[in-house]
């Protein structure tokens, strides 16, 4: 066999490969025939949307701003039940801070009145020691 | 119709079949060459080109169209083409380094052929190449594929392909001259 270097510009980009008769046309409706259905070609199953569901973002929406006012309510009533509030609103509670002795008797706490201050209170009272002993001798 | 065209139709679940079916028409002879160039035999190549399609149309959802088409078809032909390759030389027992006899077998054994002795020899030339210059010589010579387009399908720089192919013909020329 006589070749030369320029082999491949004989061959002319030739592979001599055959194939049968009307090949490719049997082969693409083949082909096409047998794709399997995909995934994303099965239409997604759509429920009907309820009244609920249409109404339901907004019924939340709702919701949630009647919680913020109820929250905001409870701060302003808390607010307005201080004791300056309380006072105003009750007058026999007014009148019972207003008496220093019903202060002295109900609200004289631990630490609030030293043993020094009671026995003044004591002696301004008119207490005399003395008759506790008198008391006792009897 | 035009790849974007299609690429469009392929991306809409309701007209995606038809346009597969498009895809298919006009793509299953280069792709159906580039696979017989490396299986060899007809109904091997008819074998790898049908799982060719059916990966494509499975991963239809994942191509974005970002490359062209036929890039990303190729790829997927060459990938089926070793693969099936690799299996049939396991199942054969034939080790990777009597790959150049195992191919030059298939090419004997091949029916469909118009009966042109240059045409063989030159089969049985490329079959000697290493893998890759092979892949790029059928690409380049048979194809008359772009180096772009090459470098997109192989991953590898235009460069790297021009020197493959080069080397690639040095080869073949190498062995007609000594087959005189």
């Amino acid at each position: 066999m006589n070749h030369d270097d320029n082999i491949l510009e004989k061959l002319n980009h030739k592979d001599g490969m055959t194939v049968p008769d009307g090949y490719f046309d049997d082969f693409a409706a083949r082909m096409a025939a047998s794709l399997p259905e995909a995934e994303w070609e099965k239409k997604p199953n759509v429920l009907p949307r309820s009244f609920w569901d249409k109404v339901r973002p907004y019924v939340y929406l709702a919701a949630m701003f009647a919680g913020i006012w109820c929250m905001m309510s409870l701060v302003d009533v808390f607010k307005s039940s201080s004791t300056d509030a309380l006072f105003d609103n009750n007058q026999l509670l007014a009148q019972a801070f207003d008496d220093d002795s019903y202060m002295l008797d109900y609200f004289v706490t631990e630490g609030a009145l030293s043993d020094t201050d009671l026995l003044d209170e004591l002696y301004d009272s008119g207490f005399e020691p003395a008759s506790l002993l008198n008391s006792n001798n009897q | 119709m035009e790849d974007k065209e299609l690429i469009g139709k392929l991306q809409r679940p309701e007209t995606c079949r038809e346009a597969f079916g498009e895809v298919i028409r006009l793509y299953s002879e280069p792709l159906y060459r580039q696979v017989r160039r490396m299986v060899q035999n007809h109904d091997d190549a008819d074998d790898v080109l049908q799982n060719v399609f059916l990966k494509a149309w499975q991963n239809i959802d994942n191509f974005r169209g970002e490359a062209k088409l036929s890039t990303w078809l190729h790829k997927i032909a060459i990938n089926e083409s070793m693969s099936f390759l690799e299996r049939e030389r396991k199942h054969a027992g034939v080790s990777i380094d009597d790959e150049e006899a195992f191919l030059i077998n298939l090419i004997e054994a091949d029916k469909n052929i118009d009966g042109d002795e240059l045409a063989v020899m030159l089969r049985k030339a490329i079959a000697k190449l290493p893998e890759k210059q092979r892949l790029v010589f059928n690409m380049r010579y048979f194809d008359e594929m772009k180096y772009e387009q090459m470098s997109e399908i192989l991953g590898t720089s235009e460069s790297a392909l021009k020197t493959s192919y080069h080397h690639a013909v040095k080869k073949i020329e190498q062995f007609f001259r000594e087959s005189d």
